[in-house]
């Protein structure tokens, strides 16, 4: 009986845990497609299209005003808008660019002359928004001078050839209006191939009757030459959301009128589309027009502050990058959608025989997008691969690469929403140090301050802020604050009344300044696109302007969506005016961005006045668009204590890997809701390889930092936190790799193999850097074991017990509570640094651990770049960057110099780090032949001369049951940023 | 077995590691380890004496036992430890202990107190003078740290503060020995108490059965009276119907009375809620994200909007009052109606007894009542009806029956009261007992913070208003606690602390019932230290008191690591 009552009491305990975890996303805050008259136009403006047999698309581009010239190709095209026989002029660019990037670029003739009206006195700007480049794009624009127009075999089409080696071929239909886009003879990407190319162009606001209705109208579908004329006809009736919009008791006056651009873009051949972050779903993008396993609206680009956001859903989150990427096999080719304005995102897959004749053998899949933008200009970016890395490296140089960031930011940090006073820091602080946890960074989210007042303190609860950083600052370790654009309105408060003296903030519709609520409740808005707001910004960071901020002080900008309580959408009215007149809608998801750009100035420009001390800014942001990668790092907002977030975190993070903005990552732990001392376990376990490593918690969970977890929790915790820093010298390699070539920090299945079609949709485990270490974090309950997929013919070695698996295959991997599914594939050189210290910055001078993993040709390689993790010294020279390379042919591993030049601090750098080794040198897999043998030799390079060869001990370890030999050389205390070789021979 | 070879260094690098410090002992080992270390030429890791290194590999910044007892004094094993992961290269020899065999780097201190530092923090840059104040663990000045000596200055300060703290913790001592002395007297009294308290028992004891026994003999007298009533059935059905009458209108006043305060009770909390809803309503923020709180206010404004059914009727509410008053005032006498005075003729033949001697009178008593039993019994003459009533004699008898019953149930109560209280948790030597009642505040932020001893604990905003009830206390308990220990000595330390937990303070919006740990820890003065809201609504104090001093390793001079 008793037992009975046990379990009824814990079936109703499950209950009500179901209950709280079914707790999500009120989804009447958010527009639907339907709800959006925009994105609601277009795809009626689809389905009409792709209903109707031949479909002909009402642009066209005229013959005669086709020019070219260095790189660019200029006209117009036509819209031709049968019910009033009006034509369009709408301008085109496409410029060819020397990396092989190509850019279709549609303008707007009468709005591009301002030759229109505003509805409602409107001051706003009457051009399409025409700025995001300027945010968004720094490089890669230089035009291509061996691009040429061939002789076109068609007639009406004009052919560009450019590229590499003109490898590449832009094939430009004049009418309907349409490019192709080919390489090596191949197309990989049609623009406009189904017709649904539509620039809404201005029209003036006619009061007209309501039209009588007609019996019959509906049955005239038939001829073909009228379809067309029928279509903009249905158009033109529905002008219910042409004008006024309202959504939540908000009305949009949308002053300018309908003025939305979209096109599709199909990739012929390729089965999986990746990209167009962020949102919680799987890292190859699903259907998005219904049916089982598919969404039923597209992928929504409009950065929000959802709250308690939902799994497996195109539903938008924080931020923005309209960069998709298609891939098959052996082939990856992307675009860049570069547009601020709400973005809808519409995908189907269809399946087409690839020879008719050839029965029996399946279809090719093809993947057809449309893209729908509720204003701005219509500016594509078109990569031709063919690798994932090509496009992903020439996506990176247009929009910029990660930053480097100091090393603090790359190991764990500590954040709570709040640590409630300063002694409450440095108690947090004190214990880390106490348990042997090492952490860098503690964060306070907004409580710190006085009533909500950024750049205050509250002095009741953070009277000393000094002293607390210079507490953390004896172990190195640093603080993160955060600031928010919101500013208090409120008397007495100096920055709001300068803001408002300036006039520095966000406007409304009237022009006047505008005012919202978020935390402090009435607030103003920072104008961060207006340059005098970005350059007031940048003074308010100055330590003696913002008092109480040290050097170890570095800031979190969150809400920047913008987050606004009362707002539709929990955001910004889009009539609202921004600097020069140019309306939030045309800007939203830019708007994060350009706070984080200017906080990165504002840290950059407070150490100006500074000797020596021009440290790297580190700020995280929630909301972010392309090019946001330049300034910091993300995280994926406000997720929950549950398993389902801490399942989504990984491929979230992946996407945002192949994005290029991989300085990402989940808070641990979950956000809201308390974890089971299980899941917190296993979400450090997958925190230690998320780019970004950062414990949070809501300010209503109870304390979670890792030493009040309890054993066995708090011990393996450690392990999992000391892993991530004997691993940091692998990290901060893979960011400098990223900070130069805008490879993702951790990588997914297809980008490492690009050629295993079988593991194209992986997205459960990830590669960290170039290192081959192949992590599958455990993400479900009661889990312990995991499925590894294996794509390749190669060893691959369990990283704790060197156990042997053999690719391809899919391994079962032991995986109870204290062990991390974790394999080091064959083939590399993995550097370590393993003496546990209290932060990352006091690991400096600690020698290294180099793990050779020899698998099935016997060769490995690996790469190590150093340097001082906070300076910009690193540009002036004074890093270290080697390559290891072990030869099984030749019995040696040797240490290579991969620094591109020397510079002004490369020497003093050096000589700072002599007395940094290599004390350890484990080999993995270690050959038969070494059995017996007991020393190696060794040669080092100093100041430039072989200094001779001496010997140190070899300790040979004999496979075991499913193990592997291996090898220990026992410090060979040869210098890290020294050549040197070691032979086995 | 495994030994590894000594293998000549060419280039010598080893070599500055190699060298001891003075005393013979290598660097960073302890005295009590000096014995390990005294080889010239070999060197056996201290659990796994199987391994044997050259001397050479003794402090060469390479770890080569699994203990690690071959690098006192460098960082290379400090990974030994659960706390990092273990790869197959670290644990090479399967079943070998791997617990490391040294405490930490041992910092000679010279002028000061030796201590250990943990490895970890051998050589990493950072000068830990608050263990190791001789700087001595920095040896290696990497990055061009240099930590000079500072044992001199820190070991007199130490000294001066050490004589000070010594003061302080006898005087702590002495007053803990009042306390326990005041405890002690405390619990005499309810010792004291409790013996009385048996006495006044035994007394209500014998008092009750006297009364009952009196009680039953007028019951007995009773029955034998000769009762008009009997005779007279109208009469006796009036009786019962006046009893009844009575005792029902006696229990709906009661019942009145009862709900009216409940009533009044219950319409000044829905005022309360009333006002607290509609400044909750006008004083939200609309804007956050808070469906729960949305929802609420939405349920408010429906709720106020509804009609809210008559207001309070003052007129109602004195006929109430008056219906309330006893019979007597509202001009009722029951004893009009219950005391039927004519004498009944049983009586007057009874009263005659009064002018006979009392022994006479109590033997013609006994006859007389006999002899009317004899003839009830042989139903000659009928019983007096117990339905019709009990006479005042016999309820006065039961009242004092039951006034005594109740007294003794009183003094059971009180009884089992303190003896509960002698059995309660007061802690060692029962000190507690001293302190119960006994309150301290401290100001934190907004708010004065007050602990109650073996009461509860208490929020007080400065600025006015409610105070908050953050726990009643539940228990004693011990916890174990690893805190620093600031100079002033106003701090918990490590060890087993005793700790008091109090439970289901006033309940927190959106949260749990407010509750409160107090760890305390030894200090001249009953003080808060710090009071911390850990996560919402669960607090922590940490409090001085010389409650606990000398108990679990309190009050003993803390180690010097502690007190740098």
């Amino acid at each position: 009986m008793a037992r009975r009552w046990a379990s009824f009491l814990l079936s109703c305990l499950a209950i009500c845990s179901l209950v709280t975890l079914a707790v999500t996303v009120k989804h009447e805050n958010f527009k639907t497609c339907a709800q959006s008259g925009f994105c609601k136009r277009n795809r009626a403006y689809a389905d009409t299209a792709l209903s109707t047999t031949n479909w002909a698309s009402p642009y066209s581009l005229d013959p005669t005003s086709v020019k070219f010239d260095r790189g660019i190709l200029t006209g117009t095209v036509i819209k031709q808008t049968i019910n009033t026989d009006e034509t369009v002029r709408l301008p085109l660019t496409i410029a060819f660019y020397e990396s092989g990037v190509a850019r279709v670029t549609i303008d707007e003739e009468k709005r591009q002359k301002g030759e229109i009206e505003l509805r409602h006195n409107s001051k706003a700007k009457k051009q399409r928004y025409n700025e995001a480049e300027q945010w968004a794009i720094v490089g890669g624009t230089k035009l291509s001078t061996g691009a040429a127009t061939g002789n076109s075999a068609e007639q009406s089409t004009t052919r560009v050839s450019y590229g590499p080696a003109s490898a590449f071929e832009a094939i430009i239909r004049h009418s309907p209006f349409g490019v192709e886009f080919k390489r090596g003879g191949e197309t990989h990407i049609k623009l406009n191939d189904r017709g649904l190319l539509n620039v809404e162009h201005w029209r003036p606001k006619i009061d007209k009757p309501e039209p009588e209705k007609k019996e019959g109208d509906e049955e005239k579908k038939e001829g073909e030459e009228a379809v067309v004329a029928e279509s903009e006809k249905d158009a033109a009736e529905d002008e219910g959301t042409w004008w006024d919009e309202s959504f939540g008791g908000n009305t949009d006056s949308k002053p300018r009128g309908p003025e939305a651009v979209a096109l599709d873009v199909s990739f012929p051949g390729y089965q999986h589309v990746y990209g167009v972050a962020e949102h919680a779903g799987p890292l190859s993008l699903k259907e998005t027009r219904g049916g089982e396993g598919k969404y039923d609206d597209p992928y929504r680009l409009y950065n929000s502050d959802v709250f308690e956001y939902e799994m497996d859903s195109p539903m938008t989150l924080y931020g923005a990058i309209p960069f998709m990427q298609a891939h098959k096999k052996d082939s990856t080719v992307g675009v860049l959608w570069l547009n601020a304005a709400e973005t809808w995102i519409d995908i189907t897959k269809s399946t087409t025989s690839a020879n008719p004749l050839s029965l029996g053998i399946g279809g090719t899949v093809s993947t057809n997008t449309h893209w729908i933008s509720e204003s701005g200009l219509l500016d594509i970016f078109v990569f031709l691969g063919p690798s994932p890395q090509d496009v992903i490296g020439s996506y990176s140089e247009l929009t910029g690469y990660t930053q480097l960031p100091q090393q603090f930011a790359i190991a764990y940090h500590q954040c709570r929403w709040n640590y409630v006073t300063d002694e409450d820091v440095k108690d947090v602080d004190r214990k880390f140090s106490r348990h042997k946890i090492p952490y860098d960074v503690i964060w306070l989210d907004i409580e710190y301050t006085e009533g909500k007042k950024y750049f205050t303190w509250d002095p009741m609860t953070f009277g000393d802020p000094l002293g607390m950083q210079k507490q953390l600052d004896e172990s190195e370790r640093k603080l993160v604050a955060i600031i928010d654009p919101h500013i208090k309105n409120e008397g007495n408060y100096p920055i709001v009344d300068e803001m408002k003296s300036k006039d520095l903030a966000v406007h409304n519709k009237d022009d006047s300044i505008y005012e919202g609520w978020c935390w402090p409740g009435s607030s103003y808005w920072i104008d961060c696109f207006s340059p005098r707001g970005r350059e007031w910004w940048k003074g308010l960071f100055r330590y003696d302007k913002f008092k109480g901020s040290a050097k170890n002080t570095f800031i979190w900008n969150d809400m920047n969506e913008p987050s606004v309580f009362n707002g539709p959408e929990t955001t910004m009215p889009k009539d609202n005016l921004h600097h020069d007149g140019w309306e939030h809608r045309d800007v939203h998801n830019l708007n994060g961005m350009t706070l984080v750009n200017a906080t990165y100035d504002a840290l950059l420009a407070r150490d100006k006045d500074e000797d020596k001390h021009h440290v790297r800014p580190f700020v995280l942001t929630r909301s972010f668009f392309s090019g946001s990668q330049r300034l910091g790092a993300m995280w994926t907002g406000d997720n929950q204590a549950a398993w389902p977030h801490l399942e989504a975190s990984i491929p979230m993070i992946l996407s945002m890997g192949i994005s290029g903005f991989p300085f990402s990552g989940a808070d641990v732990g979950g956000f809201f809701g308390n974890p089971s001392k299980e899941l917190l376990t296993r979400w450090y376990q997958a925190g230690a390889f998320y780019p970004f490593f950062r414990g949070h918690a809501h300010i209503d969970t109870r304390r979670r930092e890792p030493y009040l977890a309890g054993e066995p929790y708090t011990q393996i915790i450690t392990q999992a936190l000391r892993l991530r820093y004997s691993l940091l010298p692998a990290w901060y390699t893979a960011f400098h790799e990223a900070s130069t070539t805008g490879a993702p920090i951790v990588r997914p299945n297809y980008y490492v193999h690009p050629s295993d079609e079988k593991g194209f949709a992986i997205d459960d485990q990830l590669y960290l850097g170039s290192y081959g270490l192949l992590a599958k974090p455990v993400t479900k309950e009661g889990e312990v074991a995991q499925d590894i997929y294996l794509a390749d013919k190669e060893k691959y070695f369990d990283y704790f017990d060197y156990w042997m698996y053999e690719g391809p295959a899919t391994v079962s991997v032991a995986a109870p509570l204290e062990t991390i599914p974790l394999l080091m594939q064959g083939g590399h050189i993995i550097p370590r640094r393993e003496r546990p210290r209290r932060s990352s910055g006091l690991m400096r001078y600690d020698p290294f651990t180099l793990v050779v993993v020899l698998g099935n040709t016997g060769d490995a390689e690996g790469t190590l770049y150093l340097d001082d993790g906070a300076s910009f010294d690193y540009q002036d020279g004074a890093y270290i960057h080697r390559r290891f390379v072990y030869s099984a042919a030749m019995g040696t591993l040797s240490s290579e110099d991969l620094a591109v030049a020397t510079g002004s601090k490369t020497s003093a750098y050096l000589k700072e780090m002599e007395t940094v080794k290599v004390e350890k040198v484990i080999v993995v897999n270690a050959p038969e032949s070494w059995k017996g043998k007991a020393e190696v030799s060794i040669s080092e390079e100093l100041a430039g001369k072989s200094s001779g060869t001496r010997s140190v001990p070899l300790d040979w370890h004999a496979r075991e049951e499913g193990r592997a030999a291996w090898a220990v050389i026992r410090n060979p205390a040869v210098r890290i940023g020294s050549g040197w070789k070691i032979s086995f021979a | 077995m495994r030994t590894l070879a000594v293998l000549l260094c060419l280039n010598c690098a080893a070599i500055p590691y190699v060298v001891g410090s003075e005393g013979g002992r290598p660097r960073g080992v302890g005295p009590e380890f000096a014995k390990f270390y005294k080889d010239a030429t070999s060197f056996t890791c201290i659990s796994n004496p199987s391994i044997s290194l050259s001397i050479s590999q003794v402090n060469d910044d390479y770890c080569d036992c699994p203990d690690g007892s071959d690098e006192p004094g460098t960082s290379a094993c400090s990974y030994l430890s659960p706390l990092s992961p273990h790869t197959l290269a670290h644990q090479s020899n399967a079943g070998v202990n791997t617990t490391l065999a040294l405490p930490g780097f041992y910092c000679k201190n010279k002028g000061h107190v030796p201590s250990y530092v943990p490895f970890e923090h051998v050589n990493d840059g950072v000068c830990d003078y608050d263990v190791c104040c001789d700087g001595s663990e920095e040896w290696d000045h990497v990055g061009g740290t240099k930590c000079e000596d500072k044992c001199q200055a820190l070991g007199k300060e130490w000294r001066k503060q050490g004589e000070a703290r010594q003061k302080s913790l006898g005087n702590a001592g002495r007053k803990r020995k009042e306390l326990v002395a005041e405890a002690g007297r405390l619990r005499k009294q309810v010792e004291d108490r409790i013996q009385s308290l048996g006495t006044e028992i035994e007394g209500g004891e014998l008092k009750v059965r006297q009364l009952e026994s009196e009680l039953t003999e007028i019951e007995r007298k009773e029955k034998g009276k000769v009762v008009r009533a009997s005779a007279d059935k109208e009469m006796g059905k009036m009786g019962v119907l006046v009893g009844l009458a009575k005792q029902r209108t006696e229990e709906l006043r009661n019942a009145l009375t009862r709900v009216k305060s409940e009533r009044d009770s219950s319409r000044s909390r829905l005022q309360e809620l009333e006002g607290i809803l509609s400044t909750f309503k006008e004083e939200y923020n609309p804007n956050f994200n808070d469906e729960g709180v949305k929802r609420a206010v939405r349920a408010w404004e429906d709720y106020a909007a509804r009609d809210k059914g008559p207001e309070p009727d003052a007129a109602h509410d004195r006929d109430l009052d008056a219906f309330t008053k006893s019979d007597k005032e509202n001009g009722l006498d029951w004893e009009e109606y219950e005391s039927d005075d004519e004498e009944s003729d049983t009586e007057v033949l009874y009263a005659f007894e009064a002018y006979l001697p009392s022994s006479l009178r109590t033997w013609l008593d006994q006859k007389l009542r006999d002899l009317r039993l004899w003839m009830i019994d042989s139903g000659i003459l009928a019983g007096t009806a117990p339905s019709t009533g009990e006479s005042k004699g016999v309820t006065d008898a039961k009242n004092r029956v039951s006034s005594a019953k109740k007294d003794l149930d009183g003094l059971h109560k009180s009884h089992r009261e303190h003896q509960e209280d002698l059995e309660k948790d007061f802690g060692l030597d029962d000190v507690f007992r001293a302190m119960k009642g006994q309150c301290v505040s401290t100001d934190s932020g907004e708010y004065t913070y007050e602990l109650c001893f073996l009461d509860k604990t208490t929020q007080m905003p400065k600025k006015g208003g409610a105070h908050t009830n953050m726990g009643n206390f539940v228990r004693l308990e011990t916890i174990v606690v690893d805190e620093d220990v600031p100079p002033n000595g106003k701090g918990l330390g490590s060890g087993e602390r005793v700790a008091m937990k109090h439970e289901n303070g006033q309940h927190c919006w959106n949260g749990p019932n407010r509750s409160t740990m107090v760890v305390l820890a030894c200090a001249e003065e009953n003080e808060i230290w710090k009071i911390m809201e850990e996560e919402k609504c669960v607090y922590r104090m940490e409090v001085g008191t010389p409650a606990v001093c000398g108990i679990g390793g309190e009050g003993k001079p803390a180690p010097a690591k502690d007190e740098l």
